[in-house]
């Protein structure tokens, strides 16, 4: 677990962080997200202690983090940065074994981890490890930076702006895949991140920063529900908010048993997003659409007018 | 490779490839020198000018049709390069290297009179030119076949031996080989002087480099006056150094009885290695300091952020970041400390200049070129040398 309580981070005049207080629970999964220089980064590398907090108190495991020596600290928290930082001069496995050898593990140990962790990202051992960085793309060198944070299994990874310089689709496959580490691993995450529709699909908790100072945190369903000022809502996308807010529910909680006339051809699999549902409307010009599962049998179908009276319910439930 | 690759075949077709116009007009500049510029050159004495020769005189019809055929074959093959053809290009300039001691053979046997035991055989502008040209063929070479710098310096040491074995057993009659059998000891004592001298200021200087450089890392005010003095003392013309450090020595020497049995001296080694390392300084600190800051920042966090020590950094990130730039450092001072040793042999300290200023005194060219040779040889090898540790040095192995 992770714990800020009325941090502050001041470089000589300048407040960078200006009194946040914010709780990770174990397990779950933190996004900051907010325009440049709003103070996330520097949020998130207090928690490592490469920066060091002015005020307040960070507490990880129930003790506050001065306690720890910053060196073993950083050891025991897995760290993703925009840019990779892998070491150019050392192959895939060198640089995923990194943390384990600073920790003493034994050579055979090492490699064992380092061929499970290629494994677990998609990265062949054959193929991969001894390629140096230079020859990897973009986006199969940040799988080897997150296989490298990972390595010493930690609790807990901070992660700054880890997709960031990636294309579209590859940004995209790489959140797909953190998504379902994340549902395996159960680390406690905690990720900087500037574009609003990366933190709604990955976070459990969203905290929305400007000029240093928290402006809302909840759940992401909260958030678009009810932004806490214009900031926020046009950081959530403004208009855009209500298929922002479709995109976080999937099909099968909001379908109906099947119908008496099964809607003609129109067939979504029941672990698409309402949004994605609606888009299938659009295109299709229906207003109903039969839910499959993945064998594509129909198990339901989906109504416009559903989809719009549980939002209704959804807002309803919010206010309460 | 055989000499039957070399040789143009009649097979060739056009291919639609530019002709490679660099290796062509070498080629014809080499076809020149050979008939314009004279071949070889004999005194009949040490002292007496040399009279020139021409290809024909120098190396008779045969030799003369023989390396015509060879360069000319260089510009034929050049015309419709291909891989194919750059191997064949790059075995005909090694045999051609190879070739030029047995031209100097035959123009010995022909031109030099059995009766005259004290003629001497130059080698003449012909031989210079086409020599430095055939180099410069080389890179071209290397750099179309992509090939490391290994491989070319293995065959040009080859090629050396061959000219030593050819110096050694049948060219008694090369003025550079009379040179040489006149002060063969005294020849690899300076080779010997040479060397420590270089070896001893370099090593100061990488030890002396890296200190500075860390120090001006960390404490950046020291930055500027450091640069602003080892600037200064580089533009310090390199006889006038050695002329002010001349009564601080020797009074040190004469007042300081340690000093004094430490042998530092006004004349001799001690000036030397301090001007040689003065000079040295300055290429050597700043490529040291570029290369150290130059390491990229991302790495160097993520290197934090995972828990290395600052030492852990240092050595397993930085510092082999930095090397290639560093050798880099290493190479310019050395090859420069080489050129500069020469210039100490005027205060005493020895080395291969003492043969180039003992030459120009005596007005023997040969003599001055047995300093001049061997000091290029050693400068080209340590280049070559050291470019290739910095080369398989780069990060990746392979970039």
């Amino acid at each position: 677990m992770i714990e800020l309580s009325h941090v502050s981070k001041r470089f000589d005049e300048e407040t960078a962080v200006d009194d946040i207080s914010l709780r990770v629970p174990k397990g779950k999964f933190c996004a900051l997200v907010g325009t440049s220089g709003c103070g996330k980064s520097t949020t998130l590398r207090m928690i490592n202690r490469l920066i060091e907090h002015s005020e307040g108190e960070i507490i990880l495991d129930g003790q506050a983090i001065e306690v720890y020596d910053p060196v073993k600290l950083r050891r025991r928290i897995g760290y993703v940065i925009q840019h990779t930082g892998l070491f150019p001069h050392w192959n895939v496995a060198r640089n995923i074994g990194l943390v384990p050898r600073l920790l003493k593990w034994s050579a055979t140990e090492v490699q064992a981890r380092v061929e499970e962790l290629m494994d677990l990202l998609g990265l062949p051992v054959g193929e991969f490890a001894h390629k140096y960085p230079h020859q990897l793309s973009g986006g199969q060198a940040q799988r080897v930076g997150v296989a490298r944070a990972l390595a010493a299994d930690p609790d807990i990874l901070l992660m700054d702006e880890p997709f960031g310089a990636l294309d579209p689709i590859t940004r995209e496959k790489l959140q797909d895949e953190l998504a379902r580490l994340q549902a395996r691993l159960h680390k406690t995450v905690v990720f900087v991140t500037h574009d609003m529709d990366e933190a709604l699909k990955l976070a459990d908790h969203l905290v929305v920063m400007r000029e240093g100072r928290i402006v809302q945190q909840g759940s992401p369903l909260a958030l678009l529900q009810q932004p806490a000022d214009p900031f926020v809502e046009s950081m959530l996308g403004g208009l855009e908010r209500g298929l922002k807010q479709a995109a976080l529910t999937r099909v099968k909680d909001h379908m109906t048993s099947m119908g008496p006339t099964l809607p003609a051809q129109s067939r979504i699999p029941a672990d698409f997003s309402l949004r994605q549902a609606l888009s299938m409307m659009l295109r299709d010009h229906s207003d109903r659409l039969a839910v499959v599962d993945q064998h594509d049998v129909p198990i339901g179908e989906l109504s416009l007018r559903r989809i719009i009276k549980e939002a209704q319910l959804d807002k309803g439930n919010a206010r309460e | 490779m055989s000499l039957l690759d070399a040789l143009p075949s009649p097979r060739l077709r056009w291919e639609g490839r530019h002709p490679n116009t660099v290796l062509v007009s070498l080629s014809l500049i080499m076809l020149a020198a050979l008939w314009i510029l004279d071949v070889v050159t004999m005194a009949p004495n040490r002292i007496v000018q040399g009279t020139g020769y021409g290809a024909l005189e120098a190396l008779g019809w045969p030799g003369a049709i023989l390396a015509s055929l060879l360069l000319s074959n260089l510009g034929l093959l050049a015309w419709q390069p291909s891989h194919r053809h750059y191997r064949a290009l790059l075995a005909t300039v090694i045999m051609l290297m190879t070739l030029m001691p047995v031209g100097l053979m035959a123009s010995s046997y022909l031109l030099i009179d059995p009766e005259l035991p004290q003629a001497r055989l130059g080698l003449g502008a012909a031989y210079w030119v086409v020599l430095f040209v055939l180099l410069l063929c080389l890179i071209e070479i290397r750099l179309r076949l992509n090939l490391t710098r290994f491989w070319p310096t293995l065959l040009l040491c080859g090629v050396a031996c061959v000219w030593w074995l050819c110096a050694a057993f049948w060219l008694d009659s090369l003025a550079l080989v009379q040179e040489f059998n006149a002060r063969d000891q005294q020849f690899v004592r300076a080779v010997g002087q040479h060397l420590r001298l270089v070896g001893i200021a370099v090593c100061i200087s990488v030890v002396l480099g890296l200190v500075l450089a860390m120090l001006m890392r960390r404490y950046t005010r020291l930055q500027k006056g450091a640069f602003a003095v080892l600037n200064f003392l580089q533009t310090i013309p390199s006889l006038a150094l050695f002329g002010l450090l001349l009564a601080p020595l020797a009074w040190l020497a004469a007042n300081v009885p340690f000093l004094g049995q430490l042998g530092v001296s006004g004349i001799g080694t001690t000036p030397a290695l301090i001007a040689l390392i003065a000079y040295s300084l300055l290429p050597m600190v700043r490529n040291t300091y570029t290369a150290l800051e130059e390491v990229s920042p991302d790495t160097l966090e993520a290197a934090k952020g995972m828990g290395m020590r600052a030492g852990q950094r240092f050595w397993q990130v930085r510092l082999p970041l930095a090397m290639p730039v560093l050798l880099e450092g290493v190479r310019i001072t050395t090859v420069q400390a080489i050129g500069l040793t020469a210039v100490a042999a005027l205060i005493g300290a020895g080395g291969l200049g003492t043969f180039i200023f003992q030459g120009l005194g005596q007005a023997a060219m040969d003599m001055v070129l047995l300093g001049a040779l061997p000091i290029l040889m050693l400068a080209l090898v340590v280049d070559a040398g050291l470019g290739a540790l910095a080369e398989a040095l780069r990060p990746g192995g392979t970039r």
